[in-house]
């Protein structure tokens, strides 16, 4: 790599660092000023809302399947399936997952 | 783990470790896929390891090698790869309420990807608040090392194994959309958050199946906390 292409490989690695660091620094000292004013420190509603449909969408984009074929489709349906069946059964995150991968793999080999 | 337990069977930093195992089965394939193709775009191997330790951010890096190879004005790839991280931007800000003032949480930011934040914010409110950051760290500092020994294989012997062991790349990364449902099923106590939730997946789902990967969970969630706030006060939906 010549150094133009070093410099956007460093811009790029803290420009990603700061997205993640700057507006949790942010939050904090946002949380400790209300807090040292007497109030509670609560986040923002649209903030709490955005946290887990942010997880939902990424459920949904993993969801779609390399090769878009009836048969990764089919499997993706069932491991899905089988993932929830044992999580309502033990409440869990391990064996779900294990669970679900499993019957994943047994469909796109069989098929 | 239990996802309701508060109590640690073991010390705090391994109970990360274990939690964070089934993010392997999505980072490696996915990892190894991108030291494969670095090289192919013209990489080194040290370059391509470099990338992955620093930059730490799957689409990104991808975009990052593509438009590079490409040939693209560098000051676009730097602002198009930092628009697609642009997301990144509300996990800190959902997590801090459980973070203590150590000034350990700061290097400790670097991981915090995706799957990381996913898993986090579900666990770090079930733990007690002395074990969070020894929680966090065996969680990030796996996936992270995870994510760069991925990308050394991938560099190094990418081609011969996905030649192998085609199953790698079909059937583990399974694992990422299965630990995202355990992860989010439990916000769906009511029918206010289950439609939320539904939507936010369903609109991802759609926008990724129509050709827009990088704007699909912005966009989706952005979706599913407009719905959340339309029907917050329909006494048919029940409150939050």
């Amino acid at each position: 790599m010549d150094t133009s292409m070093w410099l956007a490989l460093v811009s790029i690695a803290v420009g990603t660092y700061l997205l993640r660091l700057l507006p949790y620094v942010w939050m904090k000292r946002s949380l400790a000023k209300k807090q040292m004013e007497g109030g509670i420190g609560a986040m923002p509603i649209w903030l709490t809302i955005l946290g887990p449909t942010m997880v939902a969408a990424m459920f949904g984009t993993s969801l779609v399947p390399a090769h878009s074929d009836a048969v990764s489709w089919l499997a993706t349906g069932v491991g899905t399936l089988v993932t929830f069946g044992v999580w309502t059964r033990t409440r869990s995150m391990g064996l779900p997952i294990l669970c679900g991968v499993v019957a994943f793999g047994v469909v796109t080999l069989i098929l | 783990m239990n996802t309701t337990a508060q109590s640690l069977a073991m010390t705090p930093w391994k109970q990360g470790v274990k939690d964070a195992i089934p993010l392997l089965g999505g980072y490696i394939p996915v990892a190894i896929s991108f030291g494969l193709i670095s090289i192919q775009s013209g990489f080194s191997v040290l370059e391509t390891i470099l990338i992955s330790t620093f930059i730490y951010a799957g689409a990104s890096q991808f975009l990052f090698v593509a438009m590079a190879a490409s040939g693209a004005p560098l000051w676009l790839v730097v602002i198009m790869t930092l628009l697609i991280n642009a997301r990144h931007v509300v996990y800190g800000p959902n997590l801090s309420p459980y973070l203590n003032h150590d000034k350990k949480w700061l290097p400790l930011m670097h991981g915090l990807t995706d799957q990381i934040f996913a898993l986090a914010h579900a666990r770090l409110p079930q733990l007690p608040e002395s074990a969070r950051i020894g929680w966090y760290t065996g969680a990030a500092v796996l996936a992270w090392l995870s994510w760069i020994a991925g990308t050394a294989l991938g560099a190094v012997a990418g081609g011969e194994l996905t030649q192998r062991w085609p199953l790698i790349n079909d059937i583990l990364p399974f694992a990422l959309p299965a630990l995202f449902l355990v992860l989010i099923i439990p916000r769906c106590n009511n029918r206010l958050w289950s439609l939320t939730i539904a939507l936010s997946a369903v609109t991802a789902l759609t926008l990724k199946m129509l050709g827009y990967p990088n704007v699909a969970i912005p966009l989706a969630a952005l979706c599913g906390a407009l719905l959340f706030y339309a029907l917050k006060d329909q006494r048919i939906v029940g409150g939050h």
